[in-house]
């Protein structure tokens, strides 16, 4: 779309945070609800617009559309179509039309997978400066709206465009762990004038949240699910690398027996005086295993991370409503 | 305003005479507008060309047994000069179909204008729209704020005149009621916060319960002081508020002191062993890539 994108790491961490309007905040609430109204899979995502403010390091994010749950080809094809519809109508409309970014809706916390890192990658590459949203309409349920954006450190990003398959000895080039494989960046809300004079006319709308909910077992319970998940998945990965380590050493012993025999018959066949043979390049013979790949890892550990701070959001603030249940029935 | 209507209820537009093969008109009794139609054509107002002193766009929604529901909508390009008025229909119509597309029960319902002005050209649009939908509905917005305040009205056509005569159709008001889904009510009470203050909002759960329970404070404070007007003779005594005050004292459960500590220590003992292991789970992952750092 754009000439060739220039990849610096000054416009990388230009940006410092996130402007959004409110009205991008409510459309995305009600596509995410509508969505997880229909299907328990929350794979809703849309993309976002809105321009750059270089003087005050802020990205605007203005406005927002939908996109269909794309998972088959001509799925993607609908979408592609469907986005240069909606830019060229955009701009006659005077609604800022260049791509910032994505949303995507998550359930507890579950989007950071492959996929996330790849729209994630996709979008950096073209625009050093996107960022991908990620909003959570359970959290929201229970009353506190749960809006965050993210993109990939400077770091990973370099490392992802070498190889998709980081290796260990890469991640320890770079430093990378999984507390900064992505990076948050905060998110203002911020409203122009006249649409504050629409939120007084609103000031009558009515109010019905359950925010004062216990802190039922429901949500606590899937979140360990998802935990003890997410440990499963460490686990293998682990003994994946100790097989890995198991078939390095096995291949080393191999590979020094095999020289140790040559130089014995060497040194057999000098001694019976005949000629040497030659030592060749061990190397080519026993190919080293492949490295094993630590991205999945490093997302494992990123989501369990994530899981954890959630709980114990959950469970601090739910302590606090315990006593306050209390107090109202003593 | 009305007078205004008045005059132009004899506009007779060519559409309304070829109206035999339309379907019937569907009864509209009531109106519901989500918040989110309203800041996008709020938005739309404030990013309009300079020659253009009012909006126009798509509401889209869906209609359920007399009640039309409107949750999007979306600008479209329009001029209008004092002679005549011209608006893109073909992207009215292709937005529209896009937009079911992708959500799929969303279909035309109406449009909407800024300015509380209702003219002939009005009239002339709500022809166009009369063929995407039975009962298109009307919203119009004073962006303007003339009396001071934003005033939101939607109406719908009803057709007036003689038959095989002058016929033609007259706005009247349909009465409205602005609601949301659930967690709309959420982020709009969020926005409400931070309404015309400058600091960034917090998104931390304990800060919003400590919000929370100043407002709750305050609502039973207003009640408190009204029972006490109500005892001391001062207020007349409302039997319906009585009702609902003693509905929400008894909403509390009766349950013995003891039961409910035992209840209350339990519940806080699972939340305590949770926390306990998500720490427990968050060293070990930190020791783990510090030790993958070294290796």
């Amino acid at each position: 779309m754009a000439a060739a994108p220039k990849h610096s790491p000054q416009l990388f961490e230009s940006i410092e945070k996130v402007e959004i309007t409110s009205q991008v905040i409510m459309k995305i609430t009600r596509h995410c609800h509508h969505e997880l109204e229909k299907q328990l899979d929350p794979n809703v995502n849309g993309v976002l617009l809105g321009l750059i403010n270089e003087n005050k390091h802020t990205l605007e994010v203005t406005h927002c559309f939908p996109l269909m749950n794309s998972d088959t080809d001509e799925g993607m094809e609908i979408n592609r179509e469907y986005m240069l519809e909606m830019e060229r109508s955009l701009r006659q409309v005077n609604i800022d039309y260049q791509q910032v970014g994505f949303y995507q809706s998550t359930y507890l916390n579950t989007h950071c997978d492959r996929n996330f890192l790849d729209s994630v990658f996709d979008y950096l590459e073209e625009m050093n400066e996107a960022i991908a949203l990620i909003y959570d309409p359970l959290k929201t349920k229970l009353g506190n709206l749960c809006i965050r954006a993210f993109k990939l450190s400077l770091a990973a990003f370099e490392l992802y465009k070498e190889d998709k398959d980081f290796t260990a000895l890469m991640l320890r080039d770079k430093s990378l762990t999984y507390e900064n494989l992505f990076k948050e960046i905060p998110v203002v809300v911020k409203n122009s004038t006249l649409t504050n004079v629409l939120m007084c006319e609103l000031d009558k709308v009515q109010d019905n949240t359950s925010f004062f909910t216990l802190p039922t077992s429901s949500y606590l319970e899937k979140s360990m699910q998802l935990l003890l998940g997410g440990l499963d998945e460490i686990n293998q990965d682990l003994q994946k690398l100790n097989m890995h380590q198991r078939a390095v050493y096995k291949q080393q012993t191999q590979i020094m027996k095999h020289v140790q025999e040559r130089k014995d018959e060497n040194a057999a066949r000098e001694k019976n005086g005949l000629k040497a043979l030659p030592e060749e390049d061990f190397s080519k013979m026993f190919k080293p295993p492949p490295p094993v790949g630590r991205l999945e890892s490093l997302l494992s550990a990123n989501r369990i991370a994530s899981h954890c701070e959630m709980i114990e959001e959950h469970v601090k603030s739910g302590i606090g409503k315990l006593y306050l249940a209390d107090s109202f029935m003593s | 305003i009305r007078k205004l209507k008045r005059r132009e209820a004899v506009v007779s537009t060519q559409s309304t005479g070829a109206s035999e093969a339309r379907p019937v008109a569907l009864p509209v009794r009531k109106v519901i507008i989500h918040p989110v139609a309203l800041f996008n054509i709020v938005d739309n107002y404030e990013r309009r060309h300079d020659n253009n002193k009012r909006v126009i766009g798509s509401l889209l929604g869906r209609y359920d047994k007399g009640v039309v529901i409107i949750t999007e909508s979306f600008a479209v390009p329009h001029q209008e000069t004092e002679e005549e008025v011209s608006m893109d229909m073909e992207y009215a119509m292709r937005i529209g179909e896009l937009q079911k597309k992708v959500n799929t029960n969303l279909y035309t319902v109406g449009w909407y204008s800024s300015g509380i002005i209702i003219n002939e050209y009005s009239s002339l649009i709500h022809a166009f729209y009369k063929c995407q939908c039975p009962t298109p509905v009307h919203l119009t917005i004073d962006t303007l704020m003339t009396n001071q305040k934003m005033k939101i009205n939607t109406h719908i056509t009803l057709p007036i005149g003689v038959k095989n005569g002058t016929e033609g159709c007259i706005f009247t008001p349909v009465p409205y009621t602005i609601q949301g889904a659930e967690a709309e009510q959420v982020s709009l009470k969020f926005f409400q916060q931070l309404r015309g203050s400058k600091k960034t909002p917090n998104f931390n759960d304990q800060e919003q319960i400590i919000n929370c329970c100043d407002e709750m404070i305050s609502q039973i404070g207003v009640v408190l002081g009204h029972i006490k007007q109500v005892l001391a003779g001062e207020a007349p005594a409302d039997k319906e508020l009585g009702r609902q005050i003693m509905e929400v004292v008894q909403a509390v459960p009766n349950l013995e002191s003891d039961t409910i500590t035992n209840m209350l220590n339990s519940h806080m003992q699972d939340l305590l062993a949770v926390e306990y292991l998500t720490y427990l789970t968050r060293q070990q992952l930190a020791v783990s890539a510090r030790l993958n750092q070294i290796l």
